[in-house]
Formats: structure tokens, sequence, C-alpha cells
């Protein structure tokens, strides 16, 4: 077992794992981040999508011990302290792109993790961040719409000077 | 159409915050105090029998808690022929045969015990081809019925035949005709969510069954047999449904791994969780049947069908579910797809030792309607129709009875076609576009839309609880798996009931609480629900302007006081409300009730919640307003030796159509542009609706050109995402054309009808006939991939015998 | 067999911050698994497919994720796909690494993955490995003795076979720099956009006016590693490309390529794919607006 000092939205937790963990598993068991879906194991499905110093990545094929020292943010940490949601879940929730919501976190996270880096993204740029996203109930196009409501919803709040 | 507040609008969906935050508790999520985790160990061989299971070894690991195998616990016989039992004794028929069980402290103990499972094996012939299983010298793959009655052939004793009008007089009367074979394959249904349950005991041998199910109700019932045949006769079983991680089918049935599960926690005391691993999930759970189809039909020299005759042999696998019964619902596209008269259709389901197959979205629908549709371009080739214009020759239409006896309350065909024809530009794109390698096609579905009647009760309840805040608790025994069914349940009540959405919350589903309901198959949820919820809010009305007549005018004398103390020398209008309230002119709209030709004052608007408190503290008259209704659809439950009976209360049309191009070096098909124009009776909720369709459609293009459970000896060889594929947001990257024509059916609540299927019906044939016409190939064998067609592009270059 | 029974044993967990650090844990533990970005060892291991006593993770080695431009680049083993994109100057020097780059997998996939780690699994779908090869990459390989290096091509000795002997890694690439009149495109065929490559292609060509002077071609997924094809080099080097060469060339692919049938696709759609890809990039290299 190894003890590792991890940093989770912005909180500090000392966990004992073994050695590989995966990242997922330390998530959904000792930190209580249920949020963070397993829909495959091996990398395919991106439901366990999180964010590890700003870029997307799958928790079941990262381990653990690599996230000391580095910032992760799951779709928990995207929630503000009096249960506001971000801009990226609020587009989610008006434009249609929840069905079953399993893929659900994992698609907010790579949508989150390119508008960080892309603001006013393409619905092609979209398409492309999401191809590592799974969903088996919208057929994406809600989630597409919903993407780019989201680009608009934090455009609009950057320049209305809010949190977006 | 009757207007409406609520109806029609994209109200947020109340699963939706939870499910964005990662709120939403699936199986995967839950736990219970004490809880083990199960694992079952499958057989490693299509067909065998076991000599010898050692699990000694597994006993002995530490953190085992359990080792059960056929021979140490009661035999539990499921499916719908009871040909299944939960762990086999002495002989395997497929290679997921479950063989022993483990419930260790956690996954990773489960997992490793299940690895020191010794089974001795002493192969057996099997068979896995469905036609080689019909011949007389074929293994059988069951020598005995449920009832321990020998059996002959491989031949499953579920007959479904139809046979309408006079078919040597149709093919007389064809001037062409167009025959062929097709088949369609084995898929997954591959939800983001796999398949799992909790099975825990109370001390009283009750039990309680968190199942990731689409009929709790029919799920109980097998439980409870199941308890019965483990000696706890009389004891109850609850079936509560978490949020499901889609569903698309694979919940009409219960899994052995349900039982297992309970005889587990029953060996152990302790809670048990089963969760199948994506692996698992490709290798051991039901998928879509896969079937091969013999079709002839004919027309008249002016394109009017004369004839069509279905042959349609099933795989049904090792045992027999939900699958089986394809051909209750193939007969709908057979017999009414189009106006056809006369009619032969005829389907037989064989054993072989295959994985055994279940329902998807469709429910032997699109396999039908596969061959159909594909033949009916050839028809239009050889009568120099256009294909598009031979389909509307043959249009179903309101007032119809088909040869099925299906009676067509009311149908928009007609306006999908001609909406599909203008998006698409048919006129100047078909047939024009093949130097540019591009095509269209279209293709249509006819599918039940009032639900789909193949069980005694094809019912479903609704509580509506109203409490002292004008809250509306809202119980149905149906599903949520994604569809949107709480948010067209929420939009039926606010508008039935006379509340706005917020007050609406519908509860989880819990066969403790719910009112019975067959399921969430069929397209029937929204239907059965939101019908169910207008009568018993219909029923509340009647309690609440009853209570209205007593305590209405007392309430609004005392809001007039009040406002007159706050504005001294107001004069209320002159309207008699004693008189109004006698008359029962009472309005509910919104959460506020209100007498009819009432002056606007705010003196005169009594909430509900107020007239609900008033109503709860009056003493020993105190009442509190909890109403039910249980609505069964007016349908037949159809003669399936004859194929005739009208199985739903309506019935959904559409067209779905594409302009496709095609690779003729790698034989990529590119989507450029697709159209999907349904009738929908009537748009609950537009957003939901879309997201059904968009849904659907998506599902039947990985049908058409890329999905397939590819096994060898029975074996799955692609159990993951990486060798099975499914359509990612790349290969959606096209405009999608949705319309929906309301033709406002009466059975339909608002005139709504069940869409919840379509989407995926017509996409592989209407994606073929886009191809075609692009290139000039035609596959029968779906998938369409792009290995199949460049080799048809290559037989098309060097035709046979050069 | 012995009738105790065990929990299986977790590997340790190693996390060395410099390459010497790395050489003393694999003395200590020979046969320890090097880890870059993990995305193949975590999911082999939950398989148990395999079981080493050790896990020596090399993410921490800054060394390893140097990009260094130069006549001759360097391209640390340990850069991921995702950093290799994002290298600007990189793009624009070796434009086809990042076509290939974007098909590798997704972007999860991209941040986690590794240069090296897609070299070194060896698989013959490695996605960077056709472009690498016909820019004549060399690989850098590192072991406490000290440094060699060898071309990229043999590299690969087979499936999940390297050329790295015990205690060494992959530390780095270096890449020449291609002359003026080079260029290079990679083509890969999937089921669906984010698949394992049924085939793949990676072609290089230097010409003068009309005339290839220079032509390179690799594969992947068409033989047991990712290979160049000289039938196909010889049959567009010295010609005008016309019409006949690429027919040429197409035959010279369909021959020299050795596919398997496996449940993706079978051989002999990817020794049709082998020809079609080598004619598409070589006539996608000569338009006009790729001059």
């Amino acid at each position: 077992m190894i003890d590792l000092e991890l940093t989770v939205n912005g909180e500090l937790a000392r966990v004992r794992v073994e050695p590989g963990a995966r990242l997922l598993d330390v998530l959904r068991g000792p930190l209580g981040l249920p949020g963070t879906k397993e829909g495959c194991g091996n990398g395919e499905c991106g439901a366990c999508t999180v964010l590890v110093a700003g870029r997307p990545v799958c928790a079941c094929l990262t381990p653990a011990a690599e996230v000391e020292g580095l910032e992760v943010l799951t779709v928990e940490g995207l929630v503000g302290p009096g249960g506001d949601l971000s801009a990226v879940q609020r587009a989610f929730v008006e434009g249609g792109g929840v069905q079953c919501g399993f893929c659900t976190p994992g698609m907010v996270m790579s949508v989150h993790a390119l508008l960080e880096r892309n603001p006013d993204p393409t619905p092609e740029d979209v398409r492309e961040a999401l191809t590592g996203n799974l969903c088996r109930c919208t057929g994406y196009a809600q989630i597409v719409e919903s993407a780019l409501l989201a680009a608009r919803k934090r455009r609009e709040a950057r320049e209305g000077g809010d949190r977006a | 159409m009757r207007d409406t507040t609520w109806i029609g609008r994209d109200l947020p969906r109340p699963d939706a915050a939870d499910k964005v935050a990662g709120r939403a508790a699936y199986i995967h999520d839950l736990s219970r105090p004490g809880m083990l985790w199960g694992k079952v160990k499958f057989s490693e061989h299509a067909s065998a029998r076991i000599v010898h299971i050692d699990t000694s070894r597994a006993r002995r690991l530490p953190g085992v808690r359990a080792v059960i195998t056929g021979d140490d616990t009661p035999e539990i016989r499921i499916g719908f022929l009871r040909d299944n039992v939960a762990l086999k004794r002495g002989r395997v028929r497929q290679q997921r045969d479950e063989i022993a069980a483990v419930a260790a402290i956690d996954p990773d103990v489960a997992a490793e015990a299940i690895e020191l499972i010794r089974v001795e094996y002493e192969p057996l012939p099997a068979v896995f081809d469905p036609e080689q299983a019909l011949h007389p010298d074929a293994p059988l793959v069951h020598d005995r019925d449920a009832s321990g009655r020998p059996v002959t052939s491989n031949l499953l004793p579920v007959s479904v035949r139809h046979v309408s009008g006079d078919l040597a007089a149709g093919e007389r009367a064809a001037r062409y005709v167009a025959e062929g074979e097709f088949s369609t394959p084995l898929i997954q249904q591959s939800c983001l969510g796999t398949a799992g349950c909790i099975a825990e005991f109370d001390l009283r041998g009750n039990l309680t069954l968190w199942a990731k199910t689409q009929i709790p109700f029919l799920a109980q019932r097998d439980f409870v047999k199941a308890l019965e045949a483990m000696g706890l006769e009389g004891r109850n079983a609850r079936v509560i449904v978490p949020a499901l991680g889609g569903a698309f089918g694979t919940g009409l049935d219960t899994h052995c791994y349900e039982y297992i599960a309970m005889l587990l926690a029953h060996r152990t005391g302790r809670p048990v969780k089963m969760l199948y691993t994506r692996e698992e999930e490709f290798a051991f759970l039901s998928p879509r049947q896969s079937a091969r189809t013999r079709i002839v039909q004919g027309c008249d020299a002016e394109g009017r069908l004369t004839f069509r005759r279905i042959d349609v042999l099933q795989d049904n696998g090792a045992y027999t579910s939900w699958g089986a019964t394809y051909p209750t619902v193939m007969l709908i596209p057979a017999t009414s797809l189009y106006k056809v008269a006369n009619v032969w259709f005829d389907a037989r389901i064989v054993y072989t030792n295959n994985t055994y197959a279940q329902a998807m979205r469709g429910y032997g629908n699109p396999e039908v309607t596969w061959p159909i549709e594909r033949t009916l371009d050839d028809l239009a080739r050889q009568a120099g129709i256009d294909p598009l214009e031979l389909r509307l020759r043959n249009v179903n239409e309101p007032g119809e009875t088909t040869p099925m006896g299906l009676e067509v309350t009311t149908c928009g065909l007609r306006e999908c076609f001609d909406f599909a024809r203008e998006k698409l530009d048919w006129a100047k794109k078909r047939g024009q576009q093949r130097g540019a390698r591009r095509g269209v096609g279209v293709a249509a579905l006819v599918h039940v839309g009032g639900s789909g009647r193949i069980y005694r009760s094809d019912g479903g309840g609704v509580i509506l609880k109203l409490d002292d805040f004008g809250n509306v608790n809202v119980s149905y025994g149906g599903v949520e798996m994604g569809q949107g069914l709480h948010a067209a349940l929420t939009s039926a009540v606010a508008e039935a009931l006379g509340v706005t959405p917020e007050r609406v919350h519908v509860n989880p589903t819990d066969t403790a609480t719910c009112p019975w309901d067959v399921g969430t198959h069929a397209s029937r949820g929204a239907f059965i629900a939101c019908n169910a919820a207008i009568r018993a809010a219909a029923k509340a009305r009647t309690k609440l302007f009853a209570l209205a007549a007593e305590l209405f005018a007392p309430e609004v004398a005392r809001n007039l006081e009040a406002h007159q103390r706050r504005n001294p020398g107001y004069e209320p209008p002159n309207f008699d409300v004693g008189a109004a309230c006698a008359a029962g002119r009472f309005q509910l709209a919104s959460g506020v009730v209100t007498l009819e030709g009432a002056p606007a004052e705010p003196w005169l608007r009594l909430e509900l919640a107020r007239l609900l408190r008033a109503g709860h503290f009056r003493g020993v008259a105190g009442q509190m307003i909890v109403e039910e209704a249980f609505y069964e659809p007016p349908s037949t439950l159809p003669d399936w030796s004859e194929g005739v009976g009208n199985m739903s209360a309506c019935y959904a049309y559409g067209v779905q159509g594409f302009e496709v191009e095609v690779d003729d070096e790698t034989g990529e098909v590119t989507i450029l542009h697709a159209v999907s124009a349904h009738d929908v009776g009537r748009v609950l909720h537009p957003q939901a609706l879309r997201g059904q369709v968009q849904g659907g459609l998506a599902q039947g293009i990985g049908y058409a050109l890329y999905e397939e459970v590819r096994t060898h000896e029975g074996r799955v060889l692609n159990p993951s995402f990486t060798d099975y594929k499914i359509p990612t947001a790349h290969e959606l990257a096209f405009p999608v054309d949705v319309h929906f024509v309301e033709t406002d059916d009466p059975a339909g609540p608002f005139g709504a009808k069940g869409v919840g299927e379509p989407g995926l019906v017509p996409t592989a044939p209407a994606l073929a006939s886009a191809i075609e016409d692009a290139v000039g190939v035609r596959i029968a064998d779906l998938p369409m991939t792009q290995e199949k067609i460049v080799r048809a592009l290559r037989e098309q270059r060097a035709p046979r015998g050069s | 067999m012995s009738e105790e029974v065990r929990m299986p044993a977790s590997p340790e967990y190693h996390r060395p911050r410099s390459l010497e650090e790395a050489w003393r844990l694999l003395e200590a533990q020979p046969d320890a698994r090097l880890v870059a970005g993990g995305t193949d060892v975590l999911v082999r291991l939950r398989e148990g497919r395999y079981h080493p006593p050790a896990l020596v993770s090399l993410r921490r080695v800054e060394s390893l994720r140097r990009i260094e431009p130069g006549r001759a680049w360097t391209i640390g083993a340990g850069v991921s796909v995702a950093e290799l994109l994002e290298h600007r100057e990189l793009a624009a020097v070796f434009p086809v690494l990042v076509e290939a780059g974007r098909r590798l997998g997704s972007a999860q996939i991209r941040s986690a993955a590794t240069v090296g780690g897609n070299l070194c699994n060896a698989s013959p779908c490695a996605d960077l490995a056709p472009p690498l090869l016909v820019l004549e990459a060399r690989a850098l390989i590192a072991s406490a003795a000290g440094e060699r290096e060898v071309p990229l091509s043999e590299f690969f000795l087979g499936p999940r076979r390297t050329a790295l002997g015990p205690g060494e890694l992959l530390s780095a690439l270096r890449v020449e720099a291609p002359p003026a009149g080079a260029r290079a495109t990679f083509l890969k065929q999937g089921r669906v956009r984010m698949d394992i490559a049924l085939a793949s292609v990676a072609v290089r060509l230097e010409l003068e006016g009309a005339r290839c002077v220079e032509a390179r071609v690799a594969a992947g997924s068409l033989a047991p590693t990712p290979t160049r094809l000289g039938e196909v080099e010889a049959s567009l080097a010295g010609t005008e490309l016309d019409e006949a060469t690429l027919a040429r060339a197409r035959a010279a692919a369909e021959r020299e390529v050795r596919p398997i049938t496996d449940v993706r696709a079978s051989a002999d759609y990817r020794r049709h794919l082998a020809g079609a890809l080598v004619v598409r990039a070589v006539r996608a290299l000569t338009r006009p607006e790729a001059r």
C-alpha cells in the first residue's frame, strides 16, 4: 500500500491505496465522489473523464499515484457551494443534452476541458473533443447543441463579469 | 387540438440537474450495509456435460463468504418457456451458462475466487446455425421441455402465422415481383451503464431487489415464483428501480444474475450486489436477436402492391426470452406497412447453442422493415416508377383496417413522405448523382403508438398524492431509463391537474409504492402514464372541487377581510361567490382555484395549498387528496395462430431519409444529410421527443453500417467497445431535419402517440437505398460494412464469370 | 499445485524523478515494467494478462519530456501526444506527425499517451510509427551504460517486441527536418473515426517539378510490425507519378503487405486498403494545392 496526497476539486485528501490503484477507484471509493462513472474500464467510453492539470483523461486509465501534486477536477467540482450548476452543466439541462445520464458527467467534463482551451468552438471542434465520449441515448445532436450553448453562456458571463 | 399550458413546451427535465451534477444514483453507485459482491462463473463450452465442479480452492480464499452451484441450491426455472435455470446442473448449452457463483467481501476477491473454480466438462455436439439446427440429425439443444416431456426438434413451440386474402390471386395480379433473402445481425444494446442488481432479504424472508429493469412488476411476479422455489412461499419480492444507465430492451426480462444474487443473499444472510463489467455485458447479456428473412412481394403495372410473403427464421440461442416473441411485432410491418391485401407471414424460431437473445428497440420491426423496404426499391426499378412515388401509391391512410386488423385511427405517413421529398430535394437528387458517388434514399415505418398488447393486461396505473403544500407526488410503475418519461409525465400532470410543473414530483419506481404496470416497452411509457395521469387528475379535480364547494367561499371571505384591512374603503365588485360555488363553477390552473366568470380580484383566487390544508385540518371531516387511476388501452390481444388483432390503441408512422456519399475505394459511407419525419400524434415535450428520434436514428446507423456481435462457436469475439463499434459524435456530424406531424390521435394523451422506437426502425433500409443510389450496390445482410461495400463494388466491376 | 490460496500481490509502484533513479530501480527489479502514459498497462494489469513485480513510471522524468528543435529535432519519449500536437513550431516542421497524432485515440487518450509508449508497445497499428518511419526517425535508447541510436525501422522486431534490451528504455526520437521539396501525409482507415487502424499509410515524397526524386512509404496494421514498403517506394521513385505509376504502386502495395484477418477486418480488405491508401496519399501530395 502507498500513501498519496491528492488535490481533488481544490480539496486536499490523504488516501492509502494499492500501488497500481486507478484514479477512478480512488475517486468513487475513499473520496466518495461517485459522479465519475465506469462505463468500460479500458478508455473507450469516456464516462470516467476527469481533468488532470486541465487535461481530460480517463480516470480508469490513470494510476492514482500519477496525479499526486496535480489538480484533479471531477464533475462534482463544477458545482458551486450553494449547489449552483456551472455554465456547462446548466447548458446540458437546458439544451436537452441529458437522457439516461450515465455518460453525462464525462461529457460535461470533456466540454469543460474544451471550453477552457477554446472558448468559441465550432460544432466540428465540439464533435472532435467528444469523440472519446460514447452516448447511446441522444444521437449526440442535443449534446453538441448543449456544448455550444455552454460556450455562449460562458462568453456572456465573462463579458458580463460574472462567474462562469 | 386543445389549447395547453405546459404540453408542448420544453420544461426542464426533472432528472437532468442531478445527472449533470453526477448525483443520480445508478446501481453502480448503490451500496447497502454489510453488502457482499457476487460474481458468476460462466461456462467455457457451448455444449457439454458438466462432469465435476471443484469449488474447494475458491471456498478457502480469504474474504469469500459463499460459493454456490446448481447442485447445492434450489432449481429456479426462468424465461418465457421456463427452459432456463438460474444455475445450471449437469449440462451447459451456451458459452455463457452460469455454472457457479461466489459472494465475497469485495469485487476483486469475488473475481479471484471465480478464477479458482475448476470445472471438468465432457464436450457434446453443438449446433450454431439455425438452418442446420432444423436438420433432423442436428443435436438437440433441449431434449425435454420445461415440464419434462421429450422434444424431437430444435424448433420452438412458438408459432406466429398470418394468412390473409388470396396469395395466389395476388401473385397472378402482380406485373412485377421482387424477392430476396435478407438478414439482420445479433447486436448489443450497449447501455452505457452495465447491468447489475442488489438483492437483500429481511429477517422474515422478504426480498428487496434493486434492479436494472424495465418491467418491475413482471419481475416481481418472477421473483415471487423464485422465492417459492426457494421454499419461501408467501413472501414478498419488492423491486426498486434506481437511475438506469440506458436499457433499450435489456430490461425486458429478468436475468440469471438476479436470481443468483438472490440465492447468494439468502445463503449469506447479507445483501449481495452483482455488477457486470463491460466485457461481461458484451459476452453474457442477451443481445438483440438475429433474423433471416425470405420475402416475395409484387405490384401491378401502376405500382400498387398485390401480395407479400415473408418467411422468417430466427436464431433463438439456447434459451427463450422475449426475443422469441419478435414475430408478434414483425406482423405489424409485414401486414400493415403500406397497403397490401394478400399477405402470408410465417416465423420459425430455432434453438441453437448460441447466446440466447432478447429484445431491443423496435422489437422485430426493423428485422422485417429491412426486407420490405429493400424489395420495394426493386419493384420501383422494375416498374420504372420513382421509388418514393411507388411508396406513395401504397401509402397508409386514416380509417384503414389492415390485414392484421390494425385499426388506423390517425396516420400522417403521406405528410412524412412529403417532408422527406422536399428536404432531400428528391426530384433533383435521386438517381442524379452517381458520378459524385452520392445518393438519396427513404424508408418508412409503422409501429405501435398506443402500447402493444402482448399480455393479458396492457395497462398501467398512476397515483397522485397531493400534500399540504400543494405538491403533487406522482407514482407510476413504469421506468425512466433516459427517454424522458418523467418529463412527459410532469407536463401531463401539471396540465391535467392544473398546477405548475415545479409542484409535480415523480417518485422513484418501486413495486411497494407504485401501481402495477406491464413494463416500459413498445414505446408505451408516456402514452400509458400520461393517459393514466389524465384520469387520476380528473378524479383529483372532482374531489378538489367538491372540497371547494364547501371551503372556497369561507376561505375567500377571509381573503376579502384581509384585503379590506390593507385597503380601507375597498368595495368588492358585485359578484355572488356563493352562487358560483353552488353552481360548481370552479377552475384550477397553475395551482390556483378560481371561479369561472369571476372578476380578477386577487382575493378571489385561492391557492391550491390553502384549499388542501383547509380540507386536511377540518377536524373529524378532515381529508386527503390521493387519487389513483388505472388505464387499460382500447386494444385487443391478438390471436397469434391467426396473426390477427388490433394490438395497439393507435399506430405511429414515420419516414427517414438520407443523402450519403460513398467512398468507392474504402467503402466508407459518409452521411451528408438526414431527414426524420414522424407522425407523433401530438408533441408532449419537444426536446425529449427530438432526443428519442435522434437517438433512435443513431442506433439505426450503427445497426446499418457496423454493429454486429461476432461469434465463433457461440463465443463472443468482440466483447469491448474497442471491437464493437457504436457511433460517436463524429459519425453523427450531419444535419438532421426533424419534423413532427401532429395528427391528434383520439386515444393519445393530449393526442400523443408513443415514439420511443421509431427512430431506429427505417434507418437501415433508408441508408441502403441511398447507398444503392450512390454507387449501385445492394447488400442484403446487415451491417453494410465498408468491407462488404468494397466487395460488392468489386463484383459490380468484374461481373461473375469474367 | 499448492493448496495454499493467496491474494495476488499488487505490484510495487515507483515514480523516479530522473533516469539515474530509474536505472537503479531497473537494476534491482529487472522484471519491472515501465509505464509511460499508462493507457495500456493499467488495462492489461486488470485483465490479469501479466503480473510484473513492479511498475516504474517514467512520467516524472523531466528529461524524457523535452522537445528540442534543431536540424535534427529531439522528441522525448515521454512527450504526450497532446503536447506534441500543441507544439506549434514542431507542427510547422512535421505536419505529418500532427495528422497522425490527431487520429490517435480520443482527446482523453492523447492527454495520457506518450510518443514513446505508442512505439514501445510495438503494436503493428501504432499511429505514430508510419510517419516517423517515413521521416526516418532514429530511436535513442538509453541505459545505465549509456546511449545508443538505432533507426526506427530496426526498432520494431515483432508484435510487442522491440530492440530494447534489459535495462534499456527509449528516451527520445531524433528526426531530421525535411528538405524544402519534401512533403508527407498520413492516411488511416478505421471502421469508425475513433478506431484502431485497419490499415494506415504514411507517404513522403520529394518532388522536383512533376518528377518524384524520392519516395518513402510506410504502413501500419499491414504486417507484424509498422514497416516501410520498399517495393512501393521503388515503383514511385524516379517517375512522374502518372496514372500508370499509381497503378503499379497500388499493385506493389497489395503485393508487399502481409496483413492478417481478425475480428476487425479480413486480410483481403486490408490488402485492398493498402493499395487504395497509397494511391490516395500520393494523389493528395501531388494535387496543385498541396504544392
